[in-house]
């Protein structure tokens, strides 16, 4: 059986997969750069290197979700994006080719599907209560399984049946990883993560997503994602099946901990909230089609 | 020539395009739900323009910023939002109109009734359709329990109460005779168990299906009939707060929340929402619906 020691070099090598395009590092070190430090021309240049990154910024500056208004050159697909969703452009095209096809443990969409709808949810909710950074939570929402695909590709065979033993059980998959592989995606995603030197706020929601009370730090970024994954496996955005059936929100413990520092969260129109992402389900469907679908080669 | 019928083309659905994205529409869509509760999301907007586009061209009102003026200004905005909603849940109503409800109270609701009562030896289940309209809720929900009176609720009764303050309605729904309209949902298992040939296109329902179902006339503003109404488990109110002000809307839930148990749901319309109407009971998310919950007294939580 594995170990998460045994695995370690695996994920190791992850890092260094010749799949990961070479624009990635000076992009993202561009990206880091406070805003008004940033070179567009040379991020659009960057970005028009990469064929795939920059059709995926086409794509996404088109769809009704993002921008609402026709762009035809990378350059305003850039502006009407905004330099944060280029991140996670960025990071989602990264994310996908890391995982070799047949390597997946189950369908890409499905992943994606939840990834992004965490996303944008986790964003929605951080305008709605005034969390100061929605774009990170954008981000935090994106990536937060990324141990998913560790697990995927590390331990393919193994891992296919816990998400099948997941689906017939109906339990989360956190619990049948624990019990069949000896850890959790939560652990393998903090240690790629780590690797590819994700902030530690980030780094804190991959490891703690389904364990808000346990995160060291960034405890409100953690708690946001956590209630957002749980919307999200609750409004046919999880991974096909539903394993939690009814849940009162508000009285999770993620939700009393944000409340003491966004006391918006006390007043927000859950049932709006909800609302709204049961409408944007086909837009999220189209955008996964268009964006994330996994490259065939 | 042919350029000249391109662009043509093309400005009409520019200005198709552009009328949807008239903030009024956004206007529209707040009002109504400041006023009724009903929601539409961004992305289902152009249901929304359709619905109005229909009242618009009634009102003759030229633009989406006229008709809102129709709705929040004019002296009978009242009765042209009453007319708005009614273009909105139009035909709205059909048997298993709401698999996602259904399938909560079989999965979580059910269960969790059997288990907390069965501990009190109090084997017994009634549900309220409030608002019944012509039938077809109160016979879904009698299937369902027929259905699960095999398993989960096996030695158990239950009775299904169901009201509408308009006599016509009820009277349709006592009648139980549905075409293929209000049967388009349900499974042909069911319509054979339950129903039995009317007329060449109409089934009617059983005398076992009526059997559980309660018939009864019942405004929802009448304080004095509503505060007899107790020991519910469930309360079923799609799309009739909708039509009621405010501080009736509080008065209503206010009533639901003592007609209920402790541990009892109230359901609403797909696109309502109870947000700053009542805050004593909690939302529940199932998977796909969103239910009230009046919290159980058991447990030390506040």
């Amino acid at each position: 059986m594995n170990t998460l020691e045994a695995i370690r070099p695996k994920i190791k090598q992850l890092e260094d997969m010749p799949t990961i395009p070479t624009i990635v590092q000076p992009l993202a070190a561009m990206l880091q750069l406070p805003v008004e430090q940033v070179d567009i021309e040379k991020v659009v240049e960057l970005v028009s290197y990469d064929s795939t990154i920059a059709a995926q910024c086409l794509r996404m500056s088109n769809s009704p979700l993002f921008g609402r208004r026709k762009t035809e050159t990378v350059r305003s697909a850039i502006l009407a994006l905004g330099l944060k969703r280029v991140e996670a452009i960025l990071l989602g095209c990264c994310l996908n080719r890391i995982v070799p096809s047949g390597k997946w443990a189950f369908d890409a969409v499905t992943f994606w599907r939840h990834s992004l709808g965490c996303a944008l949810v986790s964003r929605k909710m951080a305008t709605m209560i005034g969390y100061p950074d929605p774009e990170k939570a954008y981000l935090a929402g994106l990536v937060h399984d990324l141990g998913i695909l560790v697990n995927t590709i590390t331990c393919t065979e193994q891992y296919r049946k816990c998400i099948q033993t997941a689906r017939e059980e109906r339990v989360a998959l956190h619990r049948v990883e624990e019990k069949v592989l000896g850890f959790t995606h939560c652990q393998t995603g903090r240690i790629l993560g780590e690797q590819w030197k994700f902030s530690p706020d980030v780094l804190a929601v991959v490891e703690a997503h389904h364990d808000p009370e346990a995160a060291a730090e960034a405890s409100a970024l953690v708690s946001l994602v956590h209630l957002s994954d749980l919307l999200c496996r609750l409004r046919d955005l999880g991974y096909g099946y539903y394993e939690v059936m009814g849940i009162d929100l508000a009285g999770d413990g993620a939700w009393s901990a944000l409340v003491k520092n966004f006391p918006a969260l006390g007043n927000m129109d859950l049932a709006r909230l909800t609302m709204d992402i049961d409408g944007a389900m086909d837009e999220i469907a189209a955008t996964v089609e268009a964006v994330f679908q996994p490259q065939s080669t | 020539m042919a350029d000249l019928t391109m662009s043509a083309a093309k400005m009409v659905t520019k200005l198709e395009a552009e009328d949807l994205r008239d903030p009024a529409y956004l206007k529209i869509r707040d009002a109504i739900y400041q006023i009724s509760g009903i929601y539409q999301p961004e992305e289902k907007l152009y249901l929304l323009a359709s619905r109005c586009a229909r009242r618009m061209m009634a009102v003759n009102a030229k633009t989406p910023s006229d008709y809102l003026e129709y709705l929040t200004v004019r002296g009978n905005r009242d009765v042209e939002l009453r007319a708005l909603l009614n273009e909105i849940t139009i035909g709205e109503t059909y048997m298993f109109r709401s698999p996602a409800q259904i399938e909560a109270m079989r999965s979580v609701i059910l269960p969790q009734l059997v288990q907390a009562k069965s501990a009190i030896g109090f084997k017994r289940l009634r549900l309220w359709s409030a608002g019944c309209s012509t039938g077809e809720e109160p016979y879904t929900l009698a299937m369902f329990l027929l259905e699960e009176s095999a398993k989960l609720l096996a030695g158990w009764t239950f009775d299904i109460l169901a009201t509408d303050l308009n006599d016509n309605s009820l009277a349709t729904a006592k009648a139980g005779i549905y075409g293929e309209y209000a049967l388009r949902s349900t499974t042909a298992v069911l319509r054979k168990k339950y129903f039995k040939s009317y007329d060449e296109k109409r089934l009617q329902v059983t005398d076992q299906l009526k059997s559980i179902v309660r018939f009864d006339r019942v405004n929802l503003s009448d304080d004095s009939k509503m505060t007899f109404l107790k020991g519910l488990d469930v309360i079923f109110c799609c799309n009739v707060l909708i039509y009621f002000d405010l501080s009736s809307k509080r008065r209503v839930t206010q009533h639901f929340y003592s007609n209920l148990l402790p541990g009892g749901h109230l359901f609403l319309g797909h696109a309502e929402s109870l947000f700053q109407v009542d805050d004593r009971f909690r939302l529940v998310h199932f998977p796909g619906a969103i239910g009230y919950l009046k919290p159980p007294i058991t447990g030390g939580k506040s």
